[in-house]
Order: structure tokens, then C-alpha cells, then sequence
């Protein structure tokens, strides 16, 4: 898992049948320099779903990426690649 | 999952059997702008892609990418790593609307890339 | 497997259900010379590693299914503490 800030929100006008109602968010993930110094850097964006955590703007999210982040839909086969794991309440 | 632009289609008459009948499309990472966080911008970056969705030239899509573009009933069979799951209508930061894509000046924009893209390539 | 450094610990209440309970910690991952490289990432720890230390990590998503279940989106876990 990486860690991300949550920046915004895509919508879809058509979606594929396999994809489960959830929210999708534009995650900016944390940098090194982020985590030891405060600091503002991010690296490249990249749209999570999010399936019933609640996360939104502002909140700060684990994020699972490649072929796990479809394992809590268990045996139903859904495309998914990136997948909010956790809402962190701090990091020290 | 990452927001692409359509920029084509493959057509390619040479393929291995499972890929018969599949459409592919070529698409263009966008990302939001790093500075101000206000427009989609594009990264120079090119994705073969599989469409069950019928995209279009120069619609925003969302992609699924690696093992897990494989989950879906359409692709389970398929040798590929990238996949259309969704057609973007819009995407919001805190409030503010970046791209909808019913908005005519990204339209314009996006096909000016294109003519932009399609010079550099003569 | 590839050793890292523990750089924080991360705490999240709201969270999958097969994480309840499991500790996080925010790695970097470390290269042939000792820097680190790419960006931090959260494991899963059941050894007690702090922060400061080295750990090896796995990224076999297998090895966390066997603890938390195979619907668990964890990927990376902490599989040892090297000695020095």
C-alpha cells in the first residue's frame, strides 16, 4: 500500500457492468520527503476506488495497488487496480 | 486506475487467435497539473488498450491496468494488461469541476493536442 | 523480498475488516548501496519493528491472505528483523 491525500472525485457516464457502486478518487501519493519532513511534495495522481470508507477531500488514505486491490470482492471478478484500504488517522 | 484521453484505434490484421474480434484503442495519460491543480494535462505517454465500452476519439476514460484488467467476463481469456472500465463525465477537486465532457473548450483543446500530436509525427 | 527502513508508524481506525487489529508501519524500501528508493509504503507488521529499524519486507500478497484472509487488499508485510 501507498499512502495518498485524497484531491477530488471522478464521475462516470457509462461504467462496465463489473464495477460495484463505490466512489472513485483522485489520490495524490505521498513522497518520502512527505513523510520524514512534512513536506509538500506528491507524486503522480492516480484514481482509487473507494467502497464504503467514506473517504473524501482532505482525507489521507491507504491505498492497495495491482491484483490485491481486487481481493475483497472474493470470488466476483472486478476490474479493479487501486482500492482505499484504510482512512490514516496519523502517521509518527 | 488512471484518466487517458482516445487517441486511436489499432487495427492490426496480425494477432494472436484470442485477440480476434477485441477493439483496441491507443489512449493518453492525463493527470491533474502538478502546479495549480486546476486542468488535466497529458504526460506524453501511450497505452494499448482493450474497449468493451465503445470510447470514442477523444473521450476521457478510466483504464485498469496490470493482472486485474484481466476481471472482467469480456478480457478473463485475453493476454492483456490494460483495460476501459469506465467513460469519465467529470472530475471535481474540493468543489471545483476540471474536466466534464460535455465542455466544448476541453473538447477543442483535446483535438488541438491532436492536431498538435499528429504534427509531430510528419 | 527487499529490506527497508522503518521511517513512522501509521495508526487508521476506519479501515478493511481484515486489517482490524494489525500494526502499519511506513517503510522505504532500501536499494543495492543503502538508499532508499520509490516512494514510502505501509505494511503490515507483527514483529513489534520501530521505527529506525531495518526489516525485510515481502510483497507477496500470498503470504498476507495465509494471515488476514484471501480478501484482505494487503499487499506487504514485514517478514523479519535482520539481526545487523
Amino acid at each position: 500500500m501507498r499512502i495518498g491525500d485524497v484531491i477530488g472525485r471522478v464521475t462516470l457516464s457509462r461504467q462496465h457492468p463489473s464495477l460495484p457502486a463505490g466512489r472513485l478518487l483522485v489520490v495524490r501519493p505521498w513522497t518520502r520527503d512527505a513523510v520524514l519532513e512534512g513536506a509538500a511534495s506528491r507524486g503522480e495522481d492516480l484514481v482509487v476506488y473507494d467502497h464504503n470508507l467514506g473517504a473524501g477531500v482532505g482525507t489521507v488514505i491507504g491505498l492497495s495497488e495491482g491484483r490485491e486491490a481486487a481481493n475483497p470482492f472474493g470470488k466476483t471478478r472486478v476490474p479493479m487496480d487501486a482500492y482505499c484500504a484504510c482512512l490514516i488517522d496519523s502517521i509518527s | 486506475m488512471f484518466l487517458a484521453r482516445v487517441t486511436g484505434h489499432v487495427v492490426a490484421t496480425q494477432k494472436v487467435a484470442s485477440m480476434i474480434g477485441h477493439k483496441l484503442l491507443t489512449v493518453e495519460p492525463y493527470r491533474v497539473d502538478e502546479a495549480e491543480g486546476r486542468s488535466l494535462v497529458p504526460t506524453g505517454r501511450t497505452f494499448v488498450v482493450v474497449d468493451t465500452l465503445g470510447a470514442g476519439l477523444g473521450e476521457m476514460v478510466l483504464v485498469c491496468q496490470g493482472s486485474s484488467a484481466r476481471l472482467t467476463p469480456e478480457t478473463e481469456k485475453l493476454p492483456i494488461d490494460a483495460v476501459i472500465i469506465g467513460l469519465v463525465d467529470a472530475v471535481d477537486l474540493g468543489g471545483r469541476t476540471i474536466f466534464r465532457s460535455q465542455d466544448s473548450d476541453f473538447a477543442r483543446g483535446a483535438a488541438e493536442a491532436a492536431d498538435r500530436a499528429s504534427d509531430h509525427s510528419r | 523480498m527487499q529490506l527497508a527502513r522503518v521511517i513512522a508508524t501509521a495508526t487508521a481506525t476506519v479501515k478493511h475488516p481484515t486489517l482490524a487489529g494489525e500494526r502499519l508501519l511506513v517503510v522505504e524500501l532500501l536499494a543495492a548501496d543503502g538508499r532508499p528508493e520509490g516512494e514510502p509504503i505501509l505494511v503490515i507488521d507483527r514483529l513489534g519493528a520501530g521505527r529506525g529499524d531495518r526489516v525485510i519486507v515481502t510483497n507477496d500478497g500470498r503470504a498476507l491472505q495465509e494471515l488476514l484472509g484471501p480478501t484482505t487488499p494487503g499487499r506487504w508485510s514485514v517478514l523479519g528483523i535482520p539481526d545487523s
